[in-house]
């Protein structure tokens, strides 16, 4: 059996891992246009910061390749024929299949900005090596520079132009910093870090238009508010969406939606094809769709689908959500709902005095349901653990020690966070009497 | 790409294999080899007053540990593990290994260094060397060498000798801190360290045992003495001046910073030997890890941490020095050192909640 993967990102590799495990016969083949070998896409910033070569984003050593029988062929793939059961790359060439994988991910998203076509220069995302390229290229000629999009990319892209001395704008739609993610607070804790390390961060401002200059270099941002941001570079990153356009072009198309439209097995509509990581809209329960797009889902799908690929029953389910991020210093851990929370939920928050750090516990009908945790290190298996057996606040409260995992010496003290809770309860119980 | 200007171009050049890394690669090695093969420096330190070349040596290499330690408590200020290690580091340098000795000579006691045991340091069960000395010494060298170190090795792991007592592993974590990522991680290097590490430490095995033989028959046979002395001067070149020094130290700009640590130091391979059985270990957080590589970049042993993270593997490797970089680096807080208690806190959190109202069950 043929089983050829579109994509060597992290759903496309786990997946290949996964059908050589256990089928030592089988022929895998894996298609990339961006790069050569798998890398890590979430350590671009680290390549873009000088601490590391691009070969060191790699994960495994070259060797692993041809130990383990993996073709990796350069290409975009430009056309997708179910019929004949195979694809063809832009340069012509065809490759035959028996089973497909569509792991192609993510692309970033692109407001269409009056002013954006005629900026040819200096306009850059930060998704792709090719984007780490042009940022590359543009960075030593940019003394000013204007981030648009208040998520995680952003954050990593503005702490990279910092660090090469350039000075940033970064603008946020929102009236804080990351509300999807964050509450109030949290999004103050990060907005004066970011403001510590020289960063002019701007809410509430939304672009209108973009200037460029006659040799079509970006030379300003006018925004909303009728400000106008002079810069050299201008990074839009608001977002990423699945890399499907081409996909409506090719001569047997998948089933679209937002994604690629899979059942919870990962199947698409096409016989003999599935779809993983970014790119997949799988099925709700509750008849909903969803894309999930960050590193662990991808992860976790591309080895599910490629379970699914080898015949195996596979009923996906997105688990308990949880993430991880870096905003400059500030470590942060997020396990369950934490925003968008019903009105009598109980939310519990504590910035611990003299350091960049915070906790909150969100409780619904007496039982934990959500994890925020900023600058400090946090076993997020047990918040999953206590959530999956329905741990009160006050419990987790007393137990909260056994999940932490900063160095040794260096734990946050939780004495204060748990008199500080003591308050908070009894404020609240005094009001309920009242 | 480089921060542009002049200052920057430097950095990166000097950390990065370039031009200004090799000088100073050279510098280092040439110092060295003047160090162990010439007077050229007694000259040096009797022009500044000192009675001999190795007292400026071990002011020099205090000084050395000294600001780089005080760079590192820098630049790691926020991680209280590096802070205090290092300041451990700097202090033990600063005495035990530098103004102990000194004060000892200068009260007609033995030029004893309380930091260094054997195998590392061949003399310390040198028969002929070690009883020589008063008995507090012969039974320090003795107990330190074959109870002290591996038993804080099964409790702490090599870490509490290789990363905060040791001068080698001081001036690595410290002076050598802006080389710390040359180190080869390939799996090739990893397969040579095992040959390298192991044979040094069979070697210096047998000149002790050797030493110890010659030293009850030597006089009956002399033939077996003069093999011993000329064996005994071979490892003191081969081992204790080129390899831990020349290429140890002077190969830093250019291979890291934990050469001699890493392939050649018998202390390491006994003590890491008994670390493999003993209770440290890296703890992986599981499916955290995001494979951006910066604890394999940085581990001075060359070990691809990243390989075990990305699999949510807890591990021992016998090469940890425990320096805690890797922790430290990792930009989503997945590994932490640490010395696994003999109750799993996981044991521990269900006979805590014991008296706590039961799981209610899910759906």
């Amino acid at each position: 059996m043929h089983y050829v993967i579109i994509g060597n990102g992290v759903a496309g590799i786990s997946a290949a891992f996964q059908i050589r495990q256990r089928e030592r016969a089988a022929r895998i083949t894996v298609v990339s246009g961006e790069s050569d070998y798998f890398f890590s896409r979430t350590a671009l910033m680290y390549a873009y910061l000088d601490r590391m070569n691009l070969r060191d984003l790699e994960p495994y050593e070259r060797t692993v390749y041809d130990r383990q029988r993996i073709e990796r062929v350069r290409g975009w793939v430009r056309d997708l024929d179910a019929g004949r059961r195979a694809i063809r790359l832009d340069d012509g060439r065809e490759i035959g299949y028996g089973r497909l994988l569509l792991a192609v991910g993510s692309v970033p998203h692109r407001l269409p900005w009056p002013g954006l076509e005629s900026a040819r220069e200096g306009v850059v995302h930060f998704v792709s090596l090719q984007d780490l390229a042009a940022c590359e290229r543009w960075t030593p000629s940019t003394r000013r520079a204007v981030v648009v999009g208040g998520g995680l990319i952003g954050v990593e892209l503005v702490e990279c132009l910092v660090h090469h001395g350039v000075e940033v704008d970064f603008l946020v739609r929102e009236s804080w910093y990351w509300p999807m993610a964050l509450a109030r607070e949290e999004g103050d804790l990060i907005a004066e870090h970011l403001r510590g390390h020289g960063v002019r961060l701007h809410l509430d401002h939304e672009v209108e238009s973009v200037v460029a200059s006659a040799g079509g270099r970006i030379a300003a941002v006018r925004t909303s508010q009728g400000r106008e941001f002079p810069c050299e570079m201008l990074g839009i990153c608001i977002g990423v969406r699945p890399a499907v356009d081409w996909l409506a072009a090719v001569r047997t198309p998948p089933a679209l939606g937002r994604g690629i439209r899979v059942d919870s097995s990962f199947r698409t509509s096409l016989p003999d094809v599935w779809a993983a990581g970014d790119c997949a809209e799988f099925p709700l329960p509750d008849g909903g769709a969803k894309v999930e797009q960050i590193w662990y889902a991808a992860k976790r799908q591309g080895e599910l689908a490629g379970r699914a690929m080898l015949g195996d029953r596979v009923a996906y389910q997105p688990p308990l959500f949880y993430n991880s991020a870096k905003f400059f210093d500030v470590e942060y851990t997020t396990v369950g709902e934490v925003t968008r929370l019903p009105g009598d939920a109980v939310s519990f928050f504590h910035r611990f005095p003299g350091r960049a750090a915070s906790l909150r516990l969100i409780e619904q009908d007496g039982r934990v349901t959500g994890f925020n945790m900023l600058g400090s290190r946090w076993d997020h298996t047990w918040f999953e653990r206590w959530i999956h057996e329905r741990r009160s606040m006050d419990e987790v409260m007393e137990h909260l020690h056994l999940a932490q995992f900063d160095v040794e010496f260096g734990r946050v003290r939780l004495d204060e966070a748990r008199a500080a809770y003591r308050a908070f309860r009894g404020a609240a119980r005094r009001q309920e009497r009242a | 790409m480089t921060r542009s200007g002049a200052r920057h171009w430097l950095l990166h050049d000097v950390k990065n294999r370039g031009v200004t890394a090799w000088l100073l690669g050279g510098l280092f090695t040439a110092f060295y080899l003047a160090l162990y093969f010439t007077d050229w420096l007694t000259l040096v330190a009797r022009g500044i007053g000192l009675d001999n070349k190795w007292t400026l040596y071990g002011a020099l290499y205090t000084l050395a540990v000294t600001a780089g330690g005080a760079y590192v408590i820098r630049k790691y200020r926020h991680n209280r593990y590096q802070v205090v290690r290092t300041l451990v580091v700097i202090f033990v340098q600063a005495t035990f290994a530098f103004s102990i000795p000194h004060l000892l000579k200068f009260f007609q006691q033995p030029e004893y260094y309380f930091s260094y045991f054997w195998p590392l340091k061949m003399d310390y069960l040198t028969p002929s060397y070690i009883f020589s000395l008063p008995l507090p010494f012969v039974l320090y060298s003795f107990l330190g060498a074959v109870l002290l170190a591996p038993l804080l090795a099964v409790l702490f792991g090599k870490r509490w000798y290789c990363s905060w007592v040791c001068g080698c592993g001081g001036l690595a974590n410290t002076f050598g801190e802006p080389w710390r990522h040359l180190s080869d991680r390939s799996s090739l290097a990893w397969r040579i360290e095992k040959v390298t590490i192991h044979t040094v430490l069979g070697v210096s095995l047998l000149l002790t045992a050797l030493l110890f033989v010659s030293w009850g028959a030597g006089k009956s046979h002399p033939e077996l003495a003069r093999f011993t002395a000329g064996f005994q001067s071979f490892y003191a070149l081969v081992v204790s001046s080129l390899l831990a020094g020349v290429v140890g130290v002077g190969l830093y700009p250019i291979g890291g910073t934990r050469i001699w640590c890493r392939f050649f130091c018998p202390m390491a391979a006994l003590l890491g030997l008994v670390q493999k059985f003993g209770r440290y270990r890296i703890r992986v957080k599981e499916n955290m890890c995001i494979s951006c590589g910066l604890c394999s970049k940085y581990c001075e042993m060359g070990i691809d941490v990243r390989s075990y993270a990305q699999a949510n593997q807890s591990f021992t490797r016998a090469s940890c020095v425990g320096c805690g970089l890797c922790a430290e680096v990792c930009p989503r807080g997945v590994l932490r050192l640490e010395n696994a208690r003999a109750v799993d806190p996981q044991e521990a959190m269900l006979v805590q909640i014991q008296g706590a109202p039961a799981a209610r069950p899910l759906i």
